[in-house]
């Protein structure tokens, strides 16, 4: 059987590292895996700082910085058009083949993704959240889902919950939306080799201290467990608007000697911090996966969690305790956490987790959806304008506007800068020659 | 002595050495800008002065003043915008290797004027090509990384040559500053290039 050709797959998103969090593990594993498998993947981003350019990461992965400035949220402003010549150039100069966007908060992915089919490349976008229908922001967001969403390839969610919750906000139809979760680096997070005496059971909490995570919660759930088991103490860990409310829980309730709050933790220092614990907590008020919950199990914790979003279908029912986001239903699942605590054999639970949850397995389910989508069939402009008109009686019309507009600012680089004239970069393949990495294309190039 | 020629649409690189017995010869190598991508330049500016022009007439014209009047003082202005953004044409940017004392990068504009900048040899650390990034574009530059300076120094200040004109140049760097380029990588770009 004749390989598969191997793909060039362009990754999307204002959200990469520096900067830490779910969507950026998720880029970084998927796109270390699929380099593994032996495509070609290239990620562009904005400038984080004074890191702007080109870099190249572990593997051989090149990441294009480009020089945008985060206008709020980590985000860059909304040009439409503007990055139209960047994204261009980045197509033509790697070769691309498939173009795969992150997160629907990034205004960068939906602008390439917007060039991209303009230009007739396979688009695939994957949505990391959840999002309401009522606020005004998220009707908003949902617009421009629509838009974005009106004329892609294939989308993936990161669990069945968040894929109805794509499906009902964009009018995509569900048979072009797959369910990929998210995974974990297991080899990052084992428990520890010698378990934590459980004289003192340890409550660990790590997530930002925002509304959205549930810190209103923790500083009504908290005090009451500590009244109730005089052996429990809590780990806090990390940082944000509501770390105040904590602060003045603990004096409130002088619980100091009971309640250790960390503050920002770095991500390398995260499984340290887990495996002083004997159970996660989570809070949040809306979560499309909680990678947070994975990471824990891994290390041994059983886990309380809010029963949200796609939080159910993240582990298996002996692993985790849920109750609904409220103080007192949350205290009741502490406390059947605290008596099941005997029969949690955490080497056990992290060797489960390994065969549950690996990035070569979603790497893997990824590159079917990429064949998927190098199958769809080219659609000519006329065609595609007809989607976008479906998408409301005045929305439908402006983004026919958006999309002629964008056609006519493509044809015009084309004509100012012909597609021959952007010079393709040499494919980087990393290897060890004389203790120095050196680019095996690059190398060819200058013999 | 001409010994290399290469040439695209835009730019046509000249590499001149002299004679081949000594390693001591003084090696040029020359980036030229085509007249084809002159007269690119030239037809582009052409179209700004008319726009710019167009708009002086339209403004006096609407003023209800004098037609003769409104054409000296368009033509005065196009004239003085022509003026201005002709210095800032360039004609060609060379790479001198003087081995063992250094390198001289100069800049020739359209207007006669030339601009040198002399490195001395042990100054130099190590040439580099550079992806460079910029909001609207990606390019290969040849960098060179000077002691004692923090960013890079760019060889080529106005001119974005291709790669397969910059990789013999940066041959050469290696050669006279007495690097293996075989071993070499390909440099991230992790310092701001200097203009």
């Amino acid at each position: 059987m004749a390989e598969p050709p191997k793909l060039r797959v362009l990754m999307v998103s204002d959200f990469f590292f520096p900067n830490f969090g779910g969507v950026e593990n998720h880029i970084y594993y998927l796109s270390q895996c699929l380099l593994k498998l032996g495509h070609k993947v290239v990620v562009m981003t904005h400038a984080y700082g004074n890191r702007s350019g080109v870099r190249y990461m572990t593997g051989g992965l090149k990441v294009y910085y480009v020089p945008w400035r985060p206008f709020v949220m980590q985000t860059t402003f909304p040009t439409v058009y503007g990055t139209l010549p960047i994204v261009r150039t980045i197509l033509r100069r790697e070769k691309i083949t498939v173009v795969h966007g992150h997160q629907a908060f990034s205004t960068l992915c939906h602008e390439a993704l917007m060039h991209a089919r303009t230009m007739g490349y396979k688009v695939v976008f994957t949505d990391h959240s959840l999002y309401g229908f009522a606020d005004v922001g998220s009707i908003h967001m949902n617009k421009v889902l629509q838009f974005s969403l009106a004329d892609i390839d294939q989308a993936i969610c990161v669990s069945h919950t968040s894929k109805e919750n794509t499906v009902l906000r964009s009018g995509l139809s569900p048979a072009k939306v797959f369910m990929i979760p998210n995974a974990v680096d297991t080899a990052m997070f084992k428990p520890a080799s010698v378990r934590p005496s459980t004289d003192i059971i340890t409550i660990v909490v790590i997530s930002r201290l925002v509304y959205r995570k549930g810190a209103d919660l923790l500083v009504e759930v908290i005090p009451e467990v500590c009244r109730l088991y005089p052996n429990v103490r809590f780990v806090v860990g990390g940082d944000g608007p509501k770390h105040v409310r904590l602060e003045e829980m603990r004096e409130k309730h002088s619980l100091q000697d009971r309640v250790e709050m960390l503050g920002a933790v770095p991500h390398s220092r995260v499984r340290s911090v887990l495996v002083t614990g004997h159970i996660f907590l989570n809070s949040s008020l809306t979560e499309a996966f909680c990678i947070a919950i994975l990471e824990a199990a891994s290390c041994g914790l059983l886990t309380v969690s809010t029963r949200v979003g796609g939080v159910p279908e993240v582990l298996p029912d002996d692993m985790v305790v849920l109750a609904e986001p409220d103080p007192d239903d949350m205290v009741r699942a502490i406390e059947k956490a605290i008596s099941i605590l005997p029969t949690i054999n955490p080497e056990e639970m992290h060797n489960r987790m390994k065969k549950l949850y690996s990035w070569q397995d979603v790497a893997k389910r990824t590159e079917i959806v990429y064949d998927r989508a190098l199958k769809c069939s080219n659609r000519s402009l006329l065609e595609r304008l007809m989607r976008f008109l479906s998408c409301g009686a005045w929305a439908g019309k402006l983004f026919c506007m958006v999309m002629i507009l964008d056609y006519l600012l493509w044809r015009l680089l084309q004509l100012l800068q012909p597609d021959e004239d952007i010079e393709e970069a040499p494919d980087i393949c990393l290897c060890h020659h004389r203790g120095v990495e050196v680019s095996e294309g690059l190398r060819k190039k200058i013999k | 002595m001409v010994s290399l020629s290469v040439s695209n649409k835009r730019y046509t690189y000249i590499h001149e050495s002299g004679s081949k017995s000594t390693r001591e010869a003084i090696d040029i190598h020359h980036v030229i800008i085509n007249g084809s991508s002159g007269t690119g330049y030239a037809r582009r500016w052409g179209l700004g002065f008319f726009l710019v022009f167009l708009a002086s007439s339209m403004y006096f014209l609407l003023g209800k003043d004098n037609p003769a009047r409104t054409l000296s003082w368009g033509c005065l202005l196009s004239g003085f915008l022509v003026m201005l953004h002709s210095r800032k044409f360039v004609k060609k940017e060379s790479v001198i290797i003087l081995p063992t004392f250094g390198i001289q990068l100069e800049t020739q504009y359209l207007s006669g004027k030339t601009v040198s900048r002399f490195i001395p040899i042990d100054k130099i650390l190590k040439p580099v090509l550079v992806e460079c990034v910029t909001p609207i574009t990606c390019y290969w530059s040849l960098s060179l990384f000077l002691r004692g300076e923090e960013q890079l120094t760019l060889v080529f200040k106005e001119l974005r040559p291709p790669l397969k004109m910059l990789v013999p140049i940066w041959k050469a760097l290696c050669a006279a500053i007495g690097t293996d380029h075989q071993s070499e990588t390909i440099a991230e770009e992790e310092h701001d290039v200097s203009s």
